[in-house]
């Protein structure tokens, strides 16, 4: 059975111009799921249809058999978690009282959290290896242990299925290496479903070698061009149709298995 | 915050305060020893002669317990507000005031005073008239059945100006002999026209406010990670927002009406309770409770003591919080916001 069901949503801010149309797609338990494709095409929209913030003008998004229109947020947020593109820090709030904000579907409209959300939120912590950080002001961490600690959130709802926005964007090799292999270990080792939109090719290729059920959606504009494992969609010629650039893909073998990589040679003209 | 700071600063927020209001109490023109307080307090309360003067409980009970009562709560309403608003807002330079409430309120009581010339309707039509001006930037900002935080602080502004384009020509067409000193004194602030029968009855409305603020007050831990994350972490965010804003501009509205404008007190009192406890609402509501309390007895007392006279209590508020937040930013060199 499916996790995600989304079949055939059409999307447009205006009337008669859409962004893409007939988009249908299913992410199962255990799967990541990158959406691929050129700047303006649609990813963070399409994205946004998921997170129920775009309401789509035609089709259905199921999430374990149920319809998103219909979910409140609070039951919302127990099925999705979001870790978002990038984030506007406004109070120094220290890196334990955002992290147990996760808890926030289950916590009353007039109480906070309590010792036994905070012991969650410390254990996601650790998870993404940010232990003893709880009390850091989250203004004051690096870029990269920022978005460690917005995973560590999301982590925190428990939920089945993490939307990621671009989850390397401005990240070092370092931290970028680091959000896989937290990526990898949650669908791997726990079984959660990994929706990301992101713009680096090769961490398509990354995730299906590290072992990963791992599926592409290549995106034009309009709708989707391709889906299909990294193998099957990041080819040469599909990269050249959607991208208007020439690549090339090459093989290494490092650390005992072969690896894929493209590397960019220049615009289409 | 680690445990025994916790439970010293819990001390202070619930010491002071109460420091604060039996001081105020003993200080002014007319000495009371804080042995009387208690006695005058002790008749007023169980009815029996206490064996003081009556000029003594007179002074005690109806001329300093309401206004140090009154002062107390219009501080703690404005200092939550405050703290609510900038956190809703999402930014820490934003006071109860940024929709409008403190305008239309000015607005409302100098129509009052003009209209009517009676002591009764000017907080009446100041409260109205504030809430109203709220409502209708709350209208303005609204798109598409949501409320950024934008263009709700764009609604405000836009409110804020019409009200007091419209305060000017309530000025310009009043009594300058009479009418015209009313309104400009009404918006300097001041606590002096308090009086124990409207104690209690102008109090409900910053009460109810400061309930559901304190009730809500995680909430404004999630809405100020803005709307897209509070809503996938699992709130209503349109509702929330809606209830935080009615409780705030209730507690707001509910002290302008009865004190008149008093600035600054919305924007520092959170600044230093930030200082104190640190960005989380569950302790930074209480806090800017306690601080605005304490603050606003404070300046009344200086107000209504250090001259034959009195001087405005907005003036005042000013004056001290002015260059007592100074020294605070040097000190902390900025940090903890």
């Amino acid at each position: 059975m499916s996790l995600l069901s989304v079949k055939n949503i059409s999307f447009g801010y205006r009337e008669k111009q859409l962004i893409f149309e007939n988009i249908s797609f299913e992410v199962k338990p255990g799967e990541v799921f990158c959406i691929i494709g050129p700047n303006g095409c649609g990813k963070s929209t399409l994205v946004d249809c998921i997170l129920g913030i775009n309401q789509p003008k035609d089709g259905t998004i199921e999430v374990s058999g149920r319809n998103l229109k219909n979910m409140k947020p609070r039951e919302f947020a127990q099925h999705i978690a979001y870790v978002p593109q990038s984030h506007t820090k406004t109070f120094p709030y220290t890196v334990l009282d955002v992290v147990v904000m996760g808890r926030t579907f289950e916590t009353k409209v007039f109480s906070s959290p309590n010792e036994t959300q905070r012991n969650c939120a410390r254990a996601s912590l650790n998870q993404v290896g940010l232990k003893g950080f709880e009390d850091r002001l989250y203004t004051e961490l690096s870029g990269g242990e920022l978005q460690l600690v917005l995973i560590a959130r999301a982590l925190t709802q428990e939920s089945q299925l993490l939307v990621m926005d671009e989850p390397t964007a401005h990240l070092d090799f370092r931290h970028e290496l680091m959000v896989l292999e937290i990526i990898t270990m949650l669908a791997k080792e726990k079984g959660l479903s990994i929706i990301m939109a992101t713009h680096y090719l090769n961490q398509a290729f990354y995730l299906e070698n590290a072992g990963v059920k791992t599926r592409v959606a290549l995106m034009n504009h309009g709708g989707f061009d391709t889906i299909g494992t990294a193998t099957e969609v990041l080819t040469k010629e599909k990269l050249q149709h959607v991208f208007k650039i020439i690549t090339t893909i090459g093989t290494t073998v490092a650390d005992g298995s072969t690896r894929k990589y493209i590397v960019p040679l220049r615009n289409q003209h | 915050m680690s445990r025994r700071k916790k439970i010293l600063v819990t001390l202070l927020l619930v010491f002071l305060p109460v420091a604060f209001f039996l001081g105020t109490i003993c200080i002014g023109r007319y000495y009371v020893s804080l042995t009387d307080v208690f006695l005058s307090l002790w008749q007023g309360i169980t009815g029996h002669s206490s064996g003081l003067s009556p000029e003594t409980t007179a002074v005690v009970l109806k001329i300093r317990l309401p206004r140090a009562f009154l002062g107390a709560i219009v501080g703690a309403s404005l200092g939550a507000s405050g703290a609510a608003f900038q956190g809703l807002f999402r930014n820490p330079l934003v006071s109860g005031g940024i929709l409008g409430v403190s305008s239309g309120a000015g607005f409302g009581a100098a129509l009052a005073i003009i209209i009517f010339n009676n002591v009764f309707l000017t907080p009446v039509f100041a409260f109205f008239f504030g809430i109203l001006a709220v409502i209708l930037s709350y209208f303005a900002g609204r798109i598409d059945n949501t409320s950024p935080a934008i263009t709700l602080v764009l609604g405000g502004v836009i409110i804020q100006s019409i009200f007091s384009a419209l305060l000017s020509l309530l000025k310009y067409v009043s009594d300058t002999a009479t009418q015209l000193p009313a309104i400009t004194f009404w918006l300097m602030g001041s606590l002096a026209s308090t009086k124990t029968t409207d104690m209690f009855l102008s109090s409900i409305p910053m009460f109810l406010g400061l309930l559901g603020m304190l009730a809500m007050r995680y909430r404004l831990n999630v809405l100020s990670m803005g709307d897209r994350e509070a809503r996938t972490l699992g709130i209503n965010v349109v509702g929330n927002k809606l209830f935080i804003i009615a409780f705030a501009t209730l507690a707001t509205a509910g002290a302008v009406c009865v004190s008149g404008v008093i600035g600054w007190i919305g924007l520092i009192i959170p600044h230093i309770g930030r200082m104190l406890v640190g960005n989380d609402n569950k302790w930074l509501i209480p806090a800017s409770m306690s601080l605005g309390a304490c603050f606003v007895i404070f300046c009344d007392t200086i107000c209504r003591s250090i001259t034959g006279g009195e001087i405005p209590l907005g003036i005042m508020t000013a004056l001290i919080g002015g260059p007592f937040f100074i020294y605070l930013l040097k000190k902390t060199k900025g940090r903890s916001w």
